[in-house]
C-alpha cells in the first residue's frame, strides 16, 4: 500500500515538474519582455551582464504620456474585435452552405475559398490602397477591419466548415421534421454543436490579425488608425535610436487582449460538444 | 389522422440501392410494422415518407395529396431515428419541448406537455441532464419522448425500443400502443424483434433486400407465408425448410418421408414444417423424418431439439420433459396438416 501510493505521489511530482519545466520554457520569453521594460534604458544596452537590475518605470510612463499608447490600443482591440464578428457573421452561413447543400461546384468553392489564402499578400497591397483610397477609407480603423477579415475570412470558413462537416446528418433531419426551419436549424442546433470550431476559428483569425503589420502600415498614417504592431515601430529608429524597454513593454501589453480572451473561453476550446447526440 | 399511400417507390444512389420498388397503403389509424434483416431499406422507407430522402422513383401521397413537393418540415411527422440523434447542447427537457416551440404550441401548455411525455418513458429524473450524461437506453426514451410530445399527422419510430432491458422493453410497447389508440394516429414502427412486431402490428410488411415480400397481419404473415424468405423469417427457430421431389403424392428426400401430398404439388418443392407442428414421434405415429440429435436444449417450458436428417438439421420444440443423448437416433412426426409448400425455383409458395 505504502509503497504503491508513494510511486503515485512520485508519479505526480514528475508530471508536475516537466509541466512546470515547459511551463517556465513558454513564459520565460514574457517574462524576458517584462523585465526588459522595467527597468532603465542604460541597462539594456550596456554590455556587461546585470545579475541585480534595478526597476524603473521610465518605459511606462513614456509610452503613456508621451505617445498615445490608449489610442493604439482602442484601435487594435475595435480593429480586431470588428474584424472578427465580420469575419463569423459572413463564414458561419457560408460554412453552413458549403457542409449541408449539395450544389454544382461546391468543392471547388470550397477549395478556391482556402486558396486565397495561399497567395502572398504584396501582391494585393497596392490594390488595397487604391481602394480604401477611393472609398476614402484610408486612415481609419474601419478599414483595418475590413482588411483584417478579409485576410482572416477563408481561414475561418474552412475551420467553421470543417467542424459543420462532423455534426451528424440525422440531427438537422430530426430538427426539421420537428418543425424548424433552415436559419432555426443553424441558430439552435447546428451553432451551438460547432461553438468549439466558431472559438476556435476567432481565436486564430484574432492571432492573426493582432500580428498584422503590413497592410496596417499601408493603411494608417498617423495615429487615428495606428495599432500596436505599428505602434512598435515608432520605438525602432528616430533620433531616439531603438528603445528596447519601450518595445518590450508595448509587446507586452499588445498580448495582454488576446490572453485574457482565450483565459475567459478555453474551455470551449476544446471539441466534443456533440457527444452524446447519436448513439456510439 | 392520415392515409399513406407509397406507389412504386424507389431510392438509389449511383448503383446502391436502398428500395427497390414497394408499394404501400398504409390505413388511417393504423400501426404498420416494418419487418426485414439488417440493410433492407426499413430506414430509408421511413426517411421517404418523413420527407427527409428524396424519392427516385414513384410517388408517395397523404390523405390522397401528393407530397414530393412537400418539405419534411411542413409534413407533421414525428420520427424517433435510429440514433436518437438528441440536440446535444439542450438539456433532455429542451429537447423533448423543442418541436412544441417549433410548431407553436401555446407557451403555458409546455411544461405539461413534456412532464407527461417524459413520465410515459419513465425520464422524469434526468429532465436536467444534457444528452451526453445519460446511458443508451436513455436516450433512447428521451428520443421517445420527443416524438410523442405532440400529437402529429403520423408517428415514424425507427427500432424505438432497440436498447431497452426486457421488461421496460414490454411496458414501453404497451404504452406505444395505447398512446396511439388513444392518439388515432398513423403509425410506422420498425422493429427487429418479432414478439414486438407480432403484438403492436396491425399489419406487417416483411421487407428484403429493398422490396416487399409480404404484407398482412401477424397471423397471415405466421400461418400464410407467401414465400421461403417469409416463412424463414418469421418464428423462433424459423420454420423448417426441406428440398425434396414430390412424386405421386409422396414428398421425399434423403430421411424424409411424407405422403399424402396433394395432386397440385410436384415436382422439385421445399417443405416447409414449424417446429412447433413437430414432435418426437411414439411408438405407434407416422414417423416422417429421422436423424441423429445434434441439440437439446432444455429451456423450461419447453425443449429445443435438433436433428441431424441426411442434409438437413429440423428444429423441434419437443415436450418440455423430453431428454436424449447427443448421437442418438430419433423419429419425428410432422403435423400433416400444416404442411407448406415452395416452389424450388423461385421459392414461392404453391397453394393446394
Ligand atoms: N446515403 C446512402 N448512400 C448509399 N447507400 C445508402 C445510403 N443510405 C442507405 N444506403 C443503403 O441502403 C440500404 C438500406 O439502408 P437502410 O438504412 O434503409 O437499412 P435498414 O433496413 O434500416 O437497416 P438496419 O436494420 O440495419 O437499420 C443499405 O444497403 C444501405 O447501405
Ligand atoms: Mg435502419
Amino acid at each position: 500500500m505504502a509503497g504503491k501510493s508513494g510511486r503515485r505521489s512520485e508519479n505526480r511530482f514528475i508530471r508536475y515538474l516537466i509541466l512546470f519545466t515547459w511551463a517556465l520554457f513558454c513564459l520565460m520569453p514574457i517574462l524576458w519582455f517584462l523585465s526588459i521594460g522595467l527597468r532603465p534604458r542604460i541597462e539594456i544596452i550596456t554590455p556587461q551582464p546585470i545579475y541585480w537590475p534595478s526597476f524603473s518605470l521610465d518605459a511606462w510612463k513614456m509610452i503613456w504620456q508621451d505617445w498615445p499608447m490608449a489610442k493604439y490600443l482602442f484601435n487594435s482591440v475595435a480593429a480586431i474585435f470588428g474584424s472578427v464578428l465580420i469575419d463569423l457573421v459572413l463564414a458561419i452561413p457560408a460554412a453552413y452552405a458549403l457542409s449541408r447543400f449539395t450544389f454544382r461546384g461546391r468543392d471547388d468553392i470550397a477549395f478556391y475559398i482556402l486558396s486565397t489564402r495561399m497567395m502572398a499578400p504584396a501582391i494585393v497591397a497596392i490594390p488595397i490602397f487604391f481602394l480604401f483610397r477611393n472609398l476614402g477609407l484610408l486612415d481609419t480603423i474601419y478599414a483595418l477591419m475590413l482588411v483584417y477579415a478579409a485576410i482572416n475570412l477563408s481561414i475561418v470558413t474552412w475551420i467553421i466548415r470543417s467542424y459543420m462537416l462532423d455534426i451528424p446528418k440525422e440531427l438537422e433531419d430530426a430538427a426539421r421534421t420537428d418543425g424548424a426551419g433552415d436559419l432555426r436549424i443553424l441558430w439552435e442546433i447546428i451553432i451551438p454543436a460547432v461553438l468549439p470550431g466558431i472559438i476556435t476559428a476567432a481565436v486564430i483569425a484574432m492571432i492573426f490579425a493582432i500580428n498584422e503589420f503590413l497592410f496596417t502600415l499601408l493603411i494608417a498614417s498617423t495615429p487615428n488608425a495606428y495599432t500596436m504592431s505599428v505602434a512598435l515601430a515608432n520605438f525602432t529608429g528616430g533620433s531616439d535610436g531603438v528603445i528596447y524597454n519601450a518595445i518590450a513593454l508595448v509587446s507586452f501589453i499588445a498580448m495582454v487582449p488576446v490572453f485574457i480572451v482565450v483565459l475567459a473561453i478555453q474551455k470551449h476550446l476544446s471539441r466534443g460538444l456533440t457527444m452524446g447526440a447519436v448513439k456510439g | 389522422m392520415a392515409r399513406i399511400e407509397l406507389i412504386d417507390v424507389q431510392k438509389r444512389w449511383g448503383h446502391s440501392v436502398g428500395v427497390r420498388d414497394i408499394n404501400l397503403d398504409i390505413g388511417d389509424q393504423e400501426l404498420l410494422v416494418l419487418l426485414g434483416p439488417s440493410g433492407c431499406g426499413k430506414t430509408t422507407t421511413m426517411r421517404m415518407i418523413a420527407g427527409l430522402e428524396e424519392l427516385s422513383a414513384g410517388e408517395i401521397l397523404m390523405d390522397g395529396q401528393p407530397v414530393t413537393d412537400v418539405d419534411a418540415r411542413d409534413r407533421d411527422v414525428a420520427m424517433v431515428f435510429q440514433g436518437y440523434a438528441l440536440y446535444p447542447n439542450m438539456t433532455v427537457y429542451e429537447n423533448i419541448r423543442f418541436p412544441l416551440r417549433m410548431r407553436n404550441v401555446p407557451k403555458s401548455e409546455h411544461r405539461h406537455r413534456v412532464r407527461e411525455a417524459a413520465a410515459m418513458v419513465e425520464m422524469e429524473p434526468y429532465l436536467d441532464r444534457k444528452p451526453a450524461a445519460l446511458s443508451g437506453g436513455q436516450r433512447q426514451r428521451a428520443a421517445l419522448a420527443r416524438a410523442v410530445v405532440r400529437s402529429p399527422q403520423v408517428f415514424l419510430m425507427d427500432e424505438p425500443l432497440s436498447n431497452l432491458d426486457a421488461k421496460l422493453r414490454q411496458s414501453m410497447r404497451i404504452q406505444i400502443k395505447q398512446l396511439q389508440r388513444k392518439l388515432k394516429i398513423t403509425t410506422v414502427y420498425v422493429t427487429h424483434d418479432q414478439i414486438e412486431a407480432m403484438t403492436l402490428a396491425d399489419r406487417i410488411v416483411v421487407m428484403h433486400e429493398g422490396s416487399c415480400q409480404q404484407v398482412g397481419t401477424p397471423d397471415e404473415i405466421y400461418s400464410d407465408p407467401a414465400n421461403t424468405f417469409v416463412a424463414s423469417f418469421i418464428g423462433s427457430p424459423p420454420m423448417n425448410l426441406i428440398p425434396g421431389v414430390v412424386d405421386g403424392g409422396v414428398f421425399e428426400c434423403q430421411n424424409v418421408r411424407v405422403t399424402g401430398i396433394p395432386d397440385s404439388v410436384t415436382g422439385s418443392v421445399t417443405l416447409g414444417i414449424r417446429p412447433e407442428d413437430c414432435s418426437v414421434a411414439g411408438n405407434n405415429s407416422t414417423q416422417h423424418a429421422q436423424g441423429t440429435v445434434y441439440g437439446v436444449e432444455p429451456t423450461g417450458d419447453l425443449t429445443y431439439l435438433s436433428v441431424q436428417a441426411g442434409d438437413n438439421t429440423l428444429d423441434i420444440k419437443a415436450n418440455r420433459d423430453y431428454r436424449s443423448e447427443l448421437g442418438e437416433i430419433e423419429a419425428i412426426e410432422f403435423d400433416t396438416q400444416r404442411l407448406y409448400f415452395f416452389d424450388s425455383a423461385n421459392g414461392m409458395r404453391i397453394r393446394a
